[in-house]
C-alpha cells in the first residue's frame, strides 16, 4: 500500500523541485521563440544562483536577490545577444561561453559563500485552502515565487499568442525577412527577447539558492540548465506546456532522491548522469521526427541579416 | 594573411578583465601576474610543471582543430579524455600483459575508446544533423559521471583507505619521468604526433579534403568529397587524440584512476585551437600558454588561495574576445 502522505509529500516537492525549471524553460522559449539559440541557461542559471544568494546575504532582502539575480541573468544574456544578435557570431559556441564563463565566475567569488546562510523566501499558505487534506499540502503551500511561475507561464501564453507584440516575436523566429518587409524591427525584438529570457533563467537559479536549496554550494545548478533546454524542446515551444513537463523532471529528481533515502539501490552516479542521457534523447528524437513537426522556430540559431537570401 | 591581432589582443583584453576579477576579491594583478611568471619560467620544477600541463593540451588542441577544420565544434574532448583514461586503466591494472606490451597497449586502447565516445555525436552529427556542439558537451558530463561511478564503486583500489581511487599502476605502466620532476615522456609523444598531424592536414588527401568541407561544403560536393565521411573522420580523428591525452594523464601523472584526472583540459582545448586558428605546429605554442595559465592559476591557488576556476574565466573570455575579433574583421 502507497502511503497517501507520501504522495502528497512527493508531488509537493516535485512542484518546488519543478519550480527553476520551469522559470529556465520559460525564459528560453521566449528567447528561441524569437529566433535566438541561447545555450549559456546553466552558467545563467549559476549566476543567478549566486547573486540572488549574495546579494540577500548582503542586505538580508531575499525579495531583492531575486530580482538583482534576474538583472544579472539578464547582462549574461547580453553578451549572448551582443554575439548572436549584433556581431552575428555563432550562437552554439557565444552560449556554451557563457556556462564556462558562469560557473567560473560564481566558483571564483563564490568561495567565501559557502556554508552560509542568507535569508530565503518563506512560504505563504493561502488561507482555508491550505488546510484541505492533501490537496492543500500539494498546491497551497508554496512560497510566492512558485505561484509566480504558474501565473507567469499563462501570462506568457497569451502574450505569445493572442497579443501583436508575440506576433512579432514569432515571426521574428519563423520567417524574419517577412517580419522586415512588415515593419518589424527584428534585431530589436530578439534583443528584448533574449534579455527578458535571460531575466526568467537567472530568477529560475535565485530560486535555488533562495527557495528550493536555501544555501549556495559551487555548481549547484547540477545540469538543470541542459535540462531545461530540453524542457523547451519537450513543451513544443509553448509555455503553457512547460508547466507539466517541468513538474515531471522535478518529480524524477524528487523521487531519485527519496527512492535512495528508502534505501532502493540506484546509483548516485547514474542519477547525475540522468539529465544529461535524457537532454541527448529528447534532442534525437526530436531530429529523427523532424525540428518543423515539433513545432521549433524555423530561423532558430539563425542571425538575420537584411537582404541577404537564406 | 594569418590574422595575429586578434589572437594577442584577446589574450590581452582577457588578462585586463581576469585582472579586474582579481582586484575585486583584494589581490593585486600585476603582482599576482608576476608570480604566475616567476614560478613557471625561473626553476626546473617550473618548467617542468610547464610541460605536464602543455602536454594534455597539445592532445585536447589537436582534438578540437582537427574537427574545426572539417567546420564541426568538438566540445567532447573532456569526456573523450576521461573515456581514454578509464580504458587505459582497466588494461594497466587487470590486463596482466607483460612489461612492453604494456603501455603500446594502454596507449591504443585510449585512442579506440576515445574515438569511440567521439563517434557517437559524430554519427548522429552525420546522419540526423544532430548539433555537435550539443551532444559532444552532454556526453562530457556522462564520461566524468561514468568514471565516478567506476571508481567509487567497481575500480575502487583495496589499498587506498576510502578514497574514490584505484590502486596505483604496476611500474610498467607509467610513463618514464626525467630530471627527479613530473615531467616524463607524455611530452615528446605530443609533439611527435602535433608535428605528423601538420603533416597529415597540410600534405595528404585527407588533408585536403578535411580543408574544402571546412571551407566550403558545396564545393566538396563538386569535387565528389563525401561530407558524411569528413564529418566522421574528423571527429574519430579528434576523439583518438583526446583519448590518448587521457592515457597520458593516468600513466605519467596520476599513476591511478580518480575522479577529476582533467581540470578542464578538454574544454581548454577550444581557445587552444582557436588561438592556433588550428594550425597542428601553432597548437604547440598556444597549448603553451595555456600550460602556462594551469600552472600560473595552481600557484595563485597556493599563494593567495584563488579558486582555480578563475581558469575557466580565462578560457571562455579568451574564446569570446576572438569570435568578437573574427567576427568585426568579417564585417570591417
Amino acid at each position: 500500500m502507497v502511503d497517501p502522505n507520501f504522495i502528497a509529500s512527493l508531488l509537493a516537492s516535485s512542484i518546488r523541485a519543478g519550480t527553476p525549471l520551469l522559470y529556465a524553460t520559460l525564459g528560453e522559449i521566449i528567447t528561441e521563440r524569437s529566433g535566438v539559440l541561447n545555450l549559456g541557461l546553466e552558467g545563467i542559471m549559476i549566476t543567478g544562483a549566486f547573486t540572488g544568494f549574495a546579494i540577500s546575504l548582503a542586505t538580508g532582502n531575499p525579495w531583492l536577490g531575486v530580482l538583482c539575480g534576474g538583472i544579472a541573468g539578464m547582462l549574461l544574456a547580453l553578451v549572448h545577444a551582443f554575439f548572436s544578435i549584433t556581431l552575428k557570431a555563432n550562437q552554439s559556441i557565444t552560449g556554451l561561453m557563457l556556462v564556462l564563463l558562469g560557473l567560473g565566475i560564481t566558483g571564483f567569488l563564490g568561495r567565501n559563500y559557502i556554508g552560509e546562510v542568507a535569508y530565503y523566501l518563506d512560504l505563504i499558505k493561502i488561507p482555508v485552502l491550505s488546510d484541505l487534506p492533501y490537496l492543500g499540502e500539494v498546491l497551497f503551500s508554496h512560497d510566492p515565487l512558485a505561484y509566480l511561475a504558474v501565473i507567469l507561464a499563462a501570462l506568457l501564453w497569451f502574450i505569445l499568442f493572442k497579443t501583436r507584440y508575440g506576433l512579432e516575436i514569432i515571426a521574428a523566429g519563423e520567417k524574419p525577412e517577412a517580419a522586415d518587409s512588415m515593419g518589424v524591427d527584428v534585431d530589436r525584438v530578439r534583443y528584448i527577447s533574449t534579455l527578458f529570457g535571460g531575466f526568467l533563467v537567472g530568477i529560475g537559479g535565485a530560486y535555488l539558492s533562495l527557495a528550493y536549496a536555501k544555501l549556495w554550494t559551487e555548481g549547484m545548478t547540477a545540469g538543470r540548465g541542459w535540462i531545461s533546454l530540453a524542457l523547451v524542446i519537450f513543451s513544443g515551444w509553448m509555455p503553457q506546456r512547460a508547466i507539466f513537463g517541468a513538474y515531471l523532471f522535478g518529480g524524477l529528481d524528487v523521487l531519485s532522491f527519496k527512492l535512495q533515502a528508502i534505501g532502493v539501490g540506484i546509483s548516485y552516479h547514474f542519477m547525475k548522469m540522468l539529465p544529461y542521457v535524457v537532454t541527448i534523447l529528447v534532442l534525437l528524437v526530436s531530429v529523427i521526427r523532424k525540428r518543423a513537426a515539433f513545432g521549433a522556430p524555423t530561423a532558430l540559431g539563425t542571425p538575420y541579416v537584411r537582404g541577404k537570401k537564406e | 594573411m594569418r590574422d595575429i591581432i586578434t589572437p594577442i589582443a584577446s589574450i590581452a583584453a582577457s588578462l585586463v578583465v581576469v585582472g579586474i576579477l582579481l582586484a575585486a576579491i583584494g589581490i593585486n594583478p600585476l603582482e599576482a601576474y608576476a608570480v604566475m611568471f616567476t614560478s613557471s619560467f625561473t626553476s626546473k620544477f617550473g618548467l617542468a610543471e610547464l610541460c605536464v600541463k602543455t602536454t594534455p593540451l597539445i592532445f585536447t588542441g589537436l582534438a578540437v582543430a582537427i574537427p574545426l577544420k572539417a567546420g564541426l565544434w568538438n566540445i567532447g574532448a573532456e569526456g573523450q579524455l576521461y573515456m581514454g583514461a578509464f580504458a587505459a586503466s582497466v588494461v594497466a591494472l587487470y590486463s596482466n600483459l607483460p612489461g612492453y606490451a604494456m603501455l603500446p597497449a594502454m596507449f591504443l586502447i585510449a585512442a579506440i575508446f576515445g574515438m569511440g565516445w567521439a563517434a557517437i555525436p559524430a554519427v548522429l552529427r552525420a546522419k540526423f544533423d544532430l548539433n555537435e556542439i550539443l551532444s559532444t558537451l552532454l556526453l562530457n558530463y556522462v564520461a566524468i559521471y561514468w568514471v565516478e561511478y567506476m571508481v567509487y564503486g567497481p575500480m575502487r583500489g583495496k589499498e587506498v583507505y576510502n578514497f574514490p581511487y584505484t590502486d596505483l599502476f604496476p611500474d610498467i605502466a607509467t610513463l618514464p619521468r626525467f630530471f627527479g620532476t613530473r615531467f616524463h615522456l607524455g611530452f615528446f609523444i605530443a609533439i611527435i604526433i602535433a608535428i605528423a598531424i601538420y603533416y597529415l592536414v597540410n600534405k595528404t588527401d585527407f588533408g585536403f579534403s578535411l580543408r574544402v568541407v571546412g571551407a566550403n561544403p558545396r564545393a566538396a560536393d563538386y569535387a565528389g568529397i563525401s561530407r558524411q565521411k569528413v564529418i566522421i573522420y574528423s571527429m574519430l580523428l579528434g576523439g583518438m587524440f583526446a583519448g590518448i591525452a587521457g592515457m597520458i594523464e593516468v600513466s605519467g601523472i596520476q599513476l591511478r584512476l580518480r575522479p577529476l584526472i582533467s581540470t578542464g583540459y578538454g574544454y581548454a582545448g577550444i581557445p587552444v585551437a582557436l588561438l592556433a586558428s588550428g594550425d597542428p605546429l601553432l597548437v604547440i605554442v598556444s597549448a603553451t600558454l595555456f600550460g602556462f595559465l594551469y600552472v600560473g592559476g595552481s600557484v595563485l591557488q597556493t599563494t593567495y588561495s584563488v579558486p582555480v576556476a578563475i581558469v575557466y574565466v580565462f578560457q571562455s573570455l579568451i574564446v569570446l574576445f576572438i569570435i568578437a575579433g573574427q567576427s568585426l574583421r568579417r564585417r570591417g
